[in-house]
């Protein structure tokens, strides 16, 4: 496949009520210094409004920060919601606290990859130019 | 496809088509020329409203507030944000959504943010093409804000049809340095943040020094977070706007003219930094084996003509 040309994009969304968005921060920070061209949309978004913003921006991945515990509802929700608008070719990936239990849930939910805490920002990014659709 | 789907559709077809034409080529060139026929077709007739200023002074904020009044008056708006990229990774921390309220059920909105990307003047090369495209896309309110710096108020102001030049309230000796250059291209000057001390200061600073000049930007005092003086802001770019008629249009096609020239300099400025050339010519200059005028030949296809 032919080499992309464009910076892949990623929206950095953080769903739900709690309000920690310092590890949101600090891998939008870090994503650009990798390259990437990072949207970040601040606090307590909806699903509704992460598709919207999601498809309005053409991105490619859109990655979740949750500490929040609702992770079980929110994200396959949100993976739910981009393909019924057309946009299910979006890598949806998830940092931040989430149980081991909960990851084969979420992993057939669509959620790409998931990110704990101790993960290098290299090594995000090495997975999602692996996983981003081409173009 | 559920209900809900079928209005993000339009939003997901403009989006991709910004991509598109962020990608130059013979491809972009026939996207932006068939959106502009849609646009004589379809009779657009949309305001681009450019807003420049230093960063803090809340240009995403008043954005945002403009493009709720109007939309509350039926009006459909887009604000296309425009942030710098990194001339090290080439990446972009894109943040105006944030200060920007998602509607995502309303399709008579549309909201992109922009990376600079190669361009080496910090209006986008895509800003004009992806004005086109917006217009097209039945947009009638077309917000793009740009961080002030030095070569982008030129690019915005070739491109809007009324230029705000947004200033905080501690805008006060800063204000006047910056005046020379920005304050002749502006339409209006608007200080923000007049619920913060100082505001009414900045405001009569500027008004005195702009009262002496013939052909003065208008002046605005408004709250964007508190909504102050926004709906006579409104009011003011329309009048400004009012005269425009089909110049809009050509002003656009001849903004992404201009920016389609600048990127392709800039790109052969890369190329020749990359590979070396540069450098090496510049050597060969300084030691006698090789004129300018061929080198600019060699380096960039420039040829002069000789002097009269």
């Amino acid at each position: 496949m032919a080499e992309r040309t464009t910076p892949i994009r990623v929206l950095i969304a953080k769903p739900g009520l709690d309000g920690h968005d310092r590890g949101a921060k600090v891998l939008a920070r870090g994503l650009r210094d990798e390259g990437f061209e990072v949207i970040y949309t601040g606090l307590r978004r909806t699903v509704d409004a992460i598709v919207a913003a999601a498809i309005e921006e053409d991105v490619d991945v859109v990655g979740c920060s949750i500490l929040s515990g609702a992770h079980a509802t929110l994200l396959p929700k949100l993976v739910s919601s981009l393909r019924a608008s057309g946009a299910g070719d979006v890598l949806v990936v998830a940092g931040g606290i989430i149980p081991e239990a909960d990851r084969p849930a979420l992993e057939q939910a669509g959620i790409a990859g998931i990110f704990g805490p101790g993960t290098t920002i290299a090594e995000v990014a090495t997975f999602l130019r692996a996983n981003a659709r081409r173009r | 496809m559920p209900a809900d789907a079928k209005h993000l559709a339009a939003r997901r077809e403009l989006a991709q088509g910004i991509s598109a034409v962020e990608r130059p080529g013979p491809a972009a060139n026939q996207r932006i020329q068939a959106a502009l026929a849609v646009s004589v077709a379809e009779a657009r007739n949309a305001l681009v409203v450019g807003l420049t200023g230093a960063p803090g002074a809340g240009k995403s904020s008043l954005a945002a507030a403009l493009a709720d009044v109007a939309r509350a008056a039926g009006r459909r708006v887009a604000i296309l944000a425009i942030d710098p990229s990194s001339h090290e990774s080439g990446g972009a921390l894109l943040g105006d959504r944030v200060r920007i309220d998602e509607h995502p059920d309303d399709d008579g909105r549309f909201t992109r943010s922009i990376a600079t990307r190669g361009s080496g003047r910090s209006l986008a090369h895509v800003a004009a093409a992806a004005t086109i495209l917006v217009e097209a896309a039945g947009f009638d309110l077309i917000f793009v804000e740009t961080v002030g710096a030095g070569q982008a108020e030129i690019g915005i102001a070739r491109l809007a049809d009324v230029l705000l030049v947004v200033e905080g309230p501690e805008g006060g000796d800063e204000v006047q340095a910056m005046k020379a250059g920005i304050l002749e291209v502006a339409d209006i000057v608007v200080v923000n943040k007049s619920d913060r001390p100082g505001a009414q200061g900045a405001f009569d600073r500027l008004r005195s020094g702009l009262a002496l000049g013939a052909g003065a930007p208008e002046l605005a005092l408004v709250s964007a977070t508190a909504g102050a003086g926004i709906g006579e802001l409104l009011a003011t770019i329309d009048e400004k706007g009012a005269s425009r008629g089909a110049r809009g249009r050509t002003r656009r096609v001849e903004a992404h003219l201009v920016a389609a020239a600048e990127s392709h300099v800039d790109a052969q400025v890369r190329e020749a930094t990359a590979s070396g050339a540069l450098a090496t010519r510049a050597e060969q200059i300084v030691a006698g084996t090789q004129s300018l005028t061929g080198s600019l030949a060699a380096l960039f296809g420039i040829t002069e003509s000789p002097d009269a």
